[in-house]
């Protein structure tokens, strides 16, 4: 996570739910009417890179001071898609609902108590891991001739477990690809040895 | 709807498929350029609106104006953040490239079909550069530096390959025409084409520039 982090940069653009507390003359452009005041109570969604200060940030002075902003969890951090992933972690497709959904929760959850969103995760991830390794190490056996070696570099597609890899979100498909070339790479060593 | 940040997002995006070439894609100058006058944009911007309270700005006085300074001010950050990250990619391929044993000439000329084994740039008269000037100033002085630190070491080859050959001498087709390269056993004339049984060492660098073709 440095500064420098391609995909940390990417995870602040996904945007999450904001309401504006006060209203703001200048900023009407965030609501898609520039040259008009931003309202109180506008909804509007805000990467996080903004809404993040935004909510930390307060007005100051007097011992009322309020946020520019409250937030809600955003659409793939929503009640519905946790229950899914109570039910299954395997079944729900992350990808869909965020590229970087993991990174995503991480924010929310610096930002606000969601004490059971973290619970639900990292069963989530732990479970998806294994089915992960599993895969990856299947597309890594399979590798004898051209075809499928090919094919396994190409993030495993075709086999049953196609639906499943289309669904891994970005720190996922790390993972797999870690995985799947740490299998490759090692079954390569060993025919080399068996050769010697 | 276009906000601030929105071009700074598209300079990474680029740097997210870059990471994951072996070659590296031209240099988004246009691009850069934008993002840059926005940051000088957003400026003009915060020192205007800052102007009429001549350095006593109160923060709890003026909300409204203190909201927008702020969010002014994070696309700023945001902006910078973007631009660095995208030059930092790009420099850390270079550095790369640098260590592979490419040289300035090959990445100059290099197109966008770079490929995993080798620079097929190199076509004669005006390929357009995938880098831009400053990059191609500092793949110059990379390249100088890393001279300089193998220099230390006359013995061993750091960019040499780690692989232990397996056999001291090879066959090799030629690619290209790459001139008259001097070995231990004299000199030998490399036209496109022709074949010849050489020692591995003496002609590593000429493969991993995609002159010439290991064989079997």
């Amino acid at each position: 996570m440095s500064y420098y982090d391609i995909d940390s940069i990417l995870t602040d653009a996904e945007k999450i739910p904001c309401t504006f507390q006060l209203e703001i003359p200048e900023l009407g452009y965030l609501d898609n009417q520039p040259g008009q005041p931003l309202k109180a109570g506008s909804k509007i969604a805000l990467p996080l890179w903004l809404a993040e200060m935004l909510a930390i940030a307060n007005t100051g002075g007097d011992d009322q001071a309020k946020s520019f902003v409250t937030f809600d969890l955003p659409a793939a951090l929503s009640n519905e898609v946790v229950q899914a992933l109570k039910a299954d972690p395997r079944a729900v497709p992350l990808r869909d609902q965020s590229p970087h959904l993991y990174g995503l929760a991480t924010h929310m959850m610096d930002l606000s108590e969601e004490q059971e969103l973290g619970v639900v995760l990292r069963k989530t991830f732990v479970t998806r891991a294994s089915e992960i390794a599993l895969h990856a190490r299947k597309v890594g056996g399979t590798g004898h001739n051209k075809g499928t070696a090919d094919e396994g570099s190409n993030l495993g597609v075709g086999g049953a477990g196609e639906e499943f890899l289309r669904g891994l979100e970005e720190w996922e498909r790390k993972l797999f690809r870690k995985a799947h070339d740490g299998a490759k790479a090692g079954k390569e060593w060993m025919e080399n040895v068996k050769k010697r | 709807m276009p906000m601030y940040g929105d071009l700074g997002n598209k300079l990474v995006q680029h740097a997210k498929r870059t990471q994951n070439l072996t070659h590296l894609p031209p240099y988004q100058t246009e691009l850069v350029r934008t993002v840059a006058r926005e940051v000088r944009d957003l400026e003009r911007d915060v020192t205007s609106m800052l102007e009429p309270f001549q350095g006593s700005f109160d923060p709890s006085a003026e909300q409204a104006t203190a909201c927008t300074l702020l969010v002014n001010h994070l696309s700023m950050r945001r902006d910078k953040r973007c631009l660095l990250a995208y030059h930092r990619t790009r420099t850390d391929k270079l550095e790369e490239l640098v260590w592979n044993g490419y040289d300035i000439l090959d990445l100059s000329g290099q197109q966008q079909a770079g490929g995993a084994n080798g620079a097929t740039g190199m076509n004669e008269g005006g390929t357009t550069s995938s880098l831009s000037p400053q990059e191609e100033d500092y793949v110059r002085q990379y390249g100088d530096l890393l001279a300089a630190y193998k220099g230390h070491w006359t013995d061993i080859d750091l960019t040499g390959s780690l692989e232990p050959p397996r056999d001291l001498f090879i066959d090799v087709r030629v690619l290209k025409d790459a001139g008259e390269i001097q070995t231990e056993y004299g000199a030998i004339n490399l036209t496109k084409n022709s074949q010849f049984y050489v020692r591995q060492g003496d002609v590593e660098r000429l493969i991993a520039q995609g002159y010439l073709q290991k064989l079997g």
